[in-house]
């Protein structure tokens, strides 16, 4: 075969998929399934996928992201403005509009995916989910969260906290009082100063130019 | 209606055993009945706190494998006729005893006696999760360091896994004078970690280790302030409302008191 059905490109956000021209959804559908099973070195667990939002309806890119969530990834729609090729942007133009009204919905229930934990978090207790995660509470020392998303903490964090614990950079850590053992965003990590001090203000970390930063905020 | 209380702590040293006499022996000076019952099996301790080692007839294996009738292993104090202990056997270890075996007992118990006080072993292993099992309320036992906090913290946690939503926190072996000179964690620091209801601030005190060797709990002692403060928690079980005691510190005249002695 000269030219594959999908193709795959990685970017900063994920792997983008492109589809050979004229390829059918079945075809397509079979091709990522093979590539699926296989277990090829491109699909590891929690890896985000895009599909390209012009390729197929939307009830077949359900399909297709039904089938990347049952291998664990995690599948999205691209948004029109990271299509690569110029000649998809401007066949996009007309559609944008309307594709942008149901990706406002869709981002919506995106956020909407959370964890509550309603206590206090001790030592030895773990939450590790793919979402986000609320707790009303404290988390103490010797105690974990790993999340895929973004943590706030209505209380104070003494614990070990990771946030986009599976590559999202984008996300951040709130708490109440932000004084944890190690705070980890994405790939980076910080350790709190040997001299802790019990700070007034709430506080939000987040990655900045590469590092984490820590920055008080208003709540 | 009685009631059965763990004594617990996850780390081994804070003073679990001495807890559990003193308010066993508290309580019982008030006339209640109480038994206490050692579950720290190999390891047991709260007979020689008691004075009671050479009395000891049967143990609680005894008893739990249904070689005898649990009145048969009770040792009754030889002060106070009310206390009565079930003591645990040397011998054998932790997994002699299981949490169905235990709680079995303990509704048995439930029918004579007003308080029973289990004293728990350290550690969060199997010996742990036998002696809460039957427990109404947890007494978590803690000092005024950070192992001893961060252990406590993870007890609680524990306890709340095992659905013990009633647990009340004990601080042990604080040093006045320490926590004034910031030396040493205050109850402010404790419970901003452990936010827990605090029934017992027991200070560091030389007569805990003199009455031990004596087999005689330091609450019989009206010049001890551990015994002062074991008192009060005890008051504080049977449900009155007793304010914290304020520790004597080594202020001026107290310094000055210790050199008339001299």
């Amino acid at each position: 075969m000269s030219e594959e059905i999908v193709k795959i490109k990685g970017s900063k956000s994920g792997l983008q998929l492109s589809f050979a021209d004229g390829a059918t959804f079945d075809d397509v559908r079979q091709d990522i399934e093979d590539k699926l099973v296989s277990g090829t070195g491109f699909f590891l667990r929690g890896t985000l996928v895009l599909l390209p939002s012009d390729a197929f309806t939307e009830e077949e890119r359900g399909k297709l992201q039904k089938l990347f969530h049952e291998h664990g990834l995690i599948c999205r729609t691209m948004k029109p403005a990271e299509q690569q090729t110029p000649s998809e942007k401007v066949r996009e133009e007309s559609k944008q509009h309307q594709e942008a009204v149901k990706k406002a919905k869709a981002e919506k229930d995106k956020v909407q995916e959370m964890v509550v934990v309603n206590r206090t978090l001790r030592g030895g207790q773990e939450i590790r989910t793919e979402s986000s995660v609320m707790v009303c509470g404290n988390v103490n020392p010797g105690a974990q969260i790993i999340a895929g998303g973004s943590i706030d903490i209505r209380g104070t964090c003494r614990g070990m906290v990771h946030a986009g614990a599976f590559g999202d950079s984008t996300a951040f850590i709130i708490a109440d009082h932000l004084m944890p053992t190690q705070i980890r965003i994405s790939n980076l990590i910080a350790r709190s100063p040997d001299e802790m001090e019990k700070t007034e203000r709430a506080e939000r970390a987040s990655i900045k130019e590469g590092r984490i930063v820590i920055e008080p905020i208003e709540r | 209606m009685s009631e059965i209380y763990v004594i617990t702590s996850g780390k081994g040293g804070v003073g679990k055993t001495t807890t559990t006499a003193n308010l066993g022996v508290g309580l019982a000076m008030r006339g209640k009945k109480v038994v206490l019952v050692d579950t720290d099996t190999g390891l047991r301790n709260l007979d020689l706190l008691l004075g009671l080692e050479n009395r000891i007839m049967y143990d609680l294996i005894d008893v739990t494998e249904g070689r005898v009738p649990y009145k048969k292993a009770l040792v009754r104090h030889k002060k106070y006729d009310s206390l009565f202990l079930l003591p645990t056997s040397q011998v054998k270890d932790k997994m002699a005893v299981n949490p169905e075996q235990l709680i079995t007992l303990c509704n048995e118990l439930r029918k004579e006696f007003d308080y029973i006080l289990i004293d728990c072993p350290a550690g969060i292993e199997q010996g742990f999760k036998t002696a809460i099992a039957a427990a109404d309320t947890a007494l978590v036992v803690t000092m005024p360091e950070i192992s001893a906090v961060r252990d406590a913290d993870k007890i609680i946690g524990e306890l709340g896994r095992a659905d013990k939503e009633n647990i009340k926190l004990i601080v042990n072996r604080i040093r006045p004078q320490m926590v004034e000179n910031g030396d040493m964690l205050d109850m402010e620091d404790i419970d901003d970690i452990l936010s827990l209801e605090c029934i017992g601030q027991v200070p560091d005190d030389i007569k805990v280790v003199t009455s031990t060797n004596k087999g005689e709990p330091c609450i019989t002692m009206d010049d001890s302030q551990a015994g002062t403060a074991y008192r009060n928690i005890v008051g504080r079980m049977c449900g009155e409302d007793i304010p914290f005691m304020t520790f004597e510190k080594e202020g001026f005249w107290t310094r000055l008191k210790h050199v008339f002695r001299k």
